[in-house]
């Protein structure tokens, strides 16, 4: 027997006395103490290791069958029956879960286009100059990759084998690439399009949309946390993520490429214009020369076609009614045109970040960084003002009431637009041609990537598309993308809905136990036990928060992600009101408290699958410690969200007034 | 014995598999419905229905495939640590005390319930003039037998397991992980992972 076994035994002996401590003498046994008793054996059955799915289905059968015989022995075997089938139905019938093997399909489709190495040899070489920019890389491409596929144990094996032993050679240190490699992998689990989420929402009742609108922030934040982490300890402690040599920098130029800049500029739109213009300079064919300036003037591009019809949109004549002029009519309109222009500037700074930052994230100096948050930040307060730039919006629509003329573009427009131009415009004039190079990369790996990810993600925030549309436009897309890189063949299609078919059965089969017993549990009374025991302690909402947050931590550590969200959400989420706390919030500490668990020793699966196709002598203690400092942070986060629950409501609460 | 076992896997990994070719064309129905709802605005009525029938008909159906390839989630941070024999006999004692009385039970219901629906030709209620359910209820009982036998064999394997003192083997089957698998993909070998040592091993002796 390992000393694991004894870890796991003593974690049930706890549980078996905390319940006789709490269970009277077996006279005084009500119903509800049976569903209490239901309850710890559920937690023993599941850790003997029988699949949970059955285990509740045939826990819930017996003990609803026990309910009904004490009401009524002569009908209790079918009401029993029709309890089973009514609650296995329901999940055939619902319209939330319906999303799981969609998104699933996605992941695995997206995973098998074998994009991940070209991944994070382009963010590498776009990341270059940053303190630490292997372990930088390393975590951009698994937020990206473990995002669009959400399949933690590929992601960090992937990871393992790709990025872990670039960051031993140059020379950094195996906890920090150990704890990169496991923290980034583990990003997929909140970041929305993820399965957890749909779960949560399908259990607790709350809109899949809100879910994954709140939980986008947050799961920016994280990996923001992660990256300041990992850049300020590379620039104090040097010795832990030397900076890379010069030969790892450098970017292979194509010979044209490199003739031009022998010749004329180094700065690609200069250089390509004037070897086009002056013909026999550059031996070059036109025809590579103009596909590349095409590619060069893409950021140039896709700013405008997002800065015009956007401006259009914005000043679209608002119909106005005559009665409009009364002040009530005036309230109401000033009202709506003030959510239109948020809902506008939260797309824009959604869209327009994209391209700007990966436009500058070539950029290696810091100013890079600043940049992109110096975009983000007008956008983001302005999002603010704009009832005071609306203002006389309504006012004017009014009077002018025959004709219906475009409205004046609020201020915030003109200030991104301002930002965004002069960040054009710095882009330009450092854009070499080894940025033509990297940017051509990125181009080929990441775009594709987060062009599936925001196009999966805006369509849902923005109401256009349910989640299940947006999820089978995924997988469509996930078939495009792996058609486009030629990995689509028969072979992999096959995996693919294979693996799917697999995982929808199992998570939900496993919907179809927890349902039937969630049933049972009601039908027991053990709610209400629970929820006068909880109320008794008289509790303030910080306490039972921190109780339930602690709860679920600890019970992290036995169980699986998928089993805490089905048994004890339910538990859970009745209580809420009493504290006054939104399921929805409740649900995006739930999601970043669990992916926590990812990252906890001894059970941490994905120092297991790192351990797994690490070289021999990485020991599983030395990543575990490696994890440590990310486990920090992510109670870091979890405080963070808690502290500021904007954080977490503020998009929710944009989209869906 | 072993052939018995193995045969029923195979039976339930065919009709696992042939089912799982659903979620194919649900990514397309969907697709096709979002296109001719907003780009031609023709939607169907009868496109939720049919979503919401092949998602349940996939997963149902691809349950026992799933136990056939043990891919049920179950909690493993004691089980896996535990000897195989002790495995084989907790789960014995599990599958008769929880698996045979849920699913048994789960199949009559099946029965009885797809039983009514067929004696009023019930159709969908979702939507106006829904197309008939009586077919997707049947879907119940038709899994629930397929995931019972594959239960009975699994018995089979836990007994066959306590009087060997191992598992016996399972046909292999596309993994999540497939670590070799993934090796290739990135083209990395054993060796490259061995050869990595040498930077791993200087450090522990703390010369850097």
């Amino acid at each position: 027997m390992r000393k694991e076994a004894w870890f796991g035994f003593s974690f049930m002996a706890i549980v078996v006395i905390l319940v006789f401590w709490m269970l009277p003498a077996p006279s005084q046994m009500t119903n509800g103490h049976l569903g209490l008793l239901m309850l710890a054996m559920i937690v023993i059955a599941i850790m003997l290791g029988f699949p949970t799915a059955f285990t509740l289905m045939g826990m819930g059968t017996t003990f609803s069958f026990l309910y009904y015989y004490s009401t009524n022995p002569a009908t209790a075997l079918g009401h029993t029956l029709d309890l089973l089938v009514q609650r296995a139905f329901a999940v055939m019938n619902n319209d939330v879960l319906i999303s799981i093997p969609l998104f699933v399909f996605m992941g695995y489709l997206v995973e098998r286009a074998n994009l991940i190495g070209r991944l994070f040899k382009s963010l590498h070489l776009a990341t270059s100059r940053i303190p630490g920019s292997l372990a930088v890389a390393t975590l951009i491409t698994c937020a990206i990759f473990a995002t669009a596929t959400g399949i933690i144990g590929a992601c960090v094996t992937l990871m393992g084998l790709l990025a872990f032993p670039a960051m031993l050679k140059a020379g950094y240190s195996i906890r920090l690439s150990a704890g990169v490699v496991t923290a980034g992998g583990t990003l997929g689990i909140l970041i929305p399009p993820s399965v957890l989420l749909i779960l949560y929402g399908a259990t607790a009742g709350v809109s899949v949309v809100q879910l994954y609108a709140g939980a986008f922030l947050p799961g920016l934040m994280l990996t923001g946390l992660y990256l300041g982490y990992v850049m300020i300890a590379a620039k104090l402690q040097p010795k832990i993520a030397p900076p890379l040599s010069e030969e790892e920098q450098r970017v292979e130029l194509p010979k044209f490429a490199e003739v031009i800049t022998k010749t004329s500029r180094n700065n690609v739109v200069v250089g390509l214009i004037g070897a086009i213009k002056g013909k026999r300079n550059a031996d070059v064919p036109m025809k590579t020369l103009v596909n590349h300036l095409i590619i060069a003037i893409l950021p140039l591009v896709a700013v405008v076609l997002l800065v015009v019809p956007i401006y259009y949109l914005m000043t679209f004549p608002v119909a106005v009614e005559t009665e409009g002029v009364q002040e009530m009519g005036i309230a109401a309109e000033e009202e709506r045109s003030a959510t239109d222009v948020q809902e506008l500037t939260a797309a824009e700074e959604g869209g327009l970040q994209e391209p700007e930052e990966a436009g500058e994230a070539k950029e290696p100096q810091a100013e890079a960084g600043e940049q992109a948050t110096v975009a983000a930040a007008p956008a983001a307060e302005s999002a603010k003002a704009p009832p005071a730039v609306a203002k006389p919006t309504p006012a004017a629509a009014a009077t002018a009431e025959v004709k219906p003329e475009r409205t004046p573009a609020p201020l915030s427009y003109w200030i991104t637009l301002g930002v965004l131009v002069v960040g054009l415009a710095a882009f330009y004039v450092i854009f070499t041609f080894e940025r033509l190079e990297v940017f051509k990369m990125l181009l080929g790996s990441f775009f594709p990537l987060a062009l599936i990810i925001l196009g999966v993600l805006g369509t849902i925030i923005m109401g256009l598309a349910t989640p299940t549309e947006a999820a089978a436009m995924g997988s469509f897309g996930g078939f495009v993308l792996a058609a486009a890189y030629k990995q689509l063949n028969f072979q992999v299609v096959k995996e693919s809905v294979f693996l799917t078919a697999k995982t929808s059965a199992m998570v939900c089969w496993l919907f179809v136990g927890s349902s039937t017993f969630a049933a049972a549990f009601a039908l027991l009374g053990g709610q209400e036990v629970v929820n006068k025991f909880v109320l008794s302690l008289d509790m303030t909402p910080t306490q039972f928060m921190l109780m339930a947050q602690v709860i679920i931590f600890l019970l992290g550590w036995p169980l699986e992600w998928t089993e805490i969200i089905v048994i004890f959400m339910p538990i859970f989420i009745p209580l809420l009101p009493h504290f006054n706390i939104s399921p929805l919030f409740f649900g995006l500490l739930v999601a970043l408290n669990l992916q926590t668990a990812f990252l906890s020793p001894p059970v941490a699966m994905a120092a297991f699958y790192l351990k797994g196709v690490a070289p021999p002598h990485v020991s599983l203690n030395q990543i575990f410690i490696g994890m440590l400092p990310f486990m920090t942070i992510q109670c870091l986060a979890i405080l963070l969200l808690y502290l500021f629950p904007e954080i977490g409501l503020w998009i929710p609460s944009l989209v869906y007034k | 014995m072993q052939k018995l076992m193995l045969t029923v896997d195979k039976i339930s990994t065919f009709v696992g598999k042939v089912f799982s070719w659903l979620i194919v064309s649900l990514t397309f129905l969907i697709t096709y419905e979002v296109f001719t709802r907003y780009a031609l605005d023709a939607p169907h009525a009868w496109a939720f229905d049919m979503m919401l029938q092949m998602y349940g008909t996939l997963f149902m159906m691809a349950g026992a495939y799933t136990l056939s390839k043990n891919g049920m989630v179950r909690g493993d941070v004691l089980y896996s640590f535990l000897p195989q024999r002790v495995q084989a006999f907790f789960d014995l004692t599990l599958y008769i005390l929880f698996f045979l009385p849920g699913v048994m039970a789960l199949c009559w219901a099946g029965y009885r319930y797809a039983g009514e629906s067929w004696a009023i030709w019930e159709h969908s209620g979702i939507t106006a003039e829904g197309p008939p359910i009586y077919p997707f209820k049947t879907i119940i009982p038709i899994a629930g037998v397929f995931i019972f036998v594959q239960g009975i064999v699994e018995i089979l394997r836990c007994i066959r397991c306590l009087k060997d003192g191992k598992w016996p083997s399972r046909v292999e089957d596309v993994e999540e992980v497939d670590v070799e698998k993934l090796k290739a993909t990135v083209h990395v070998t054993d060796e490259d992972i061995a050869k990595l040592d040498e930077f791993v091993a200087p450090k522990e002796g703390g010369e850097r």
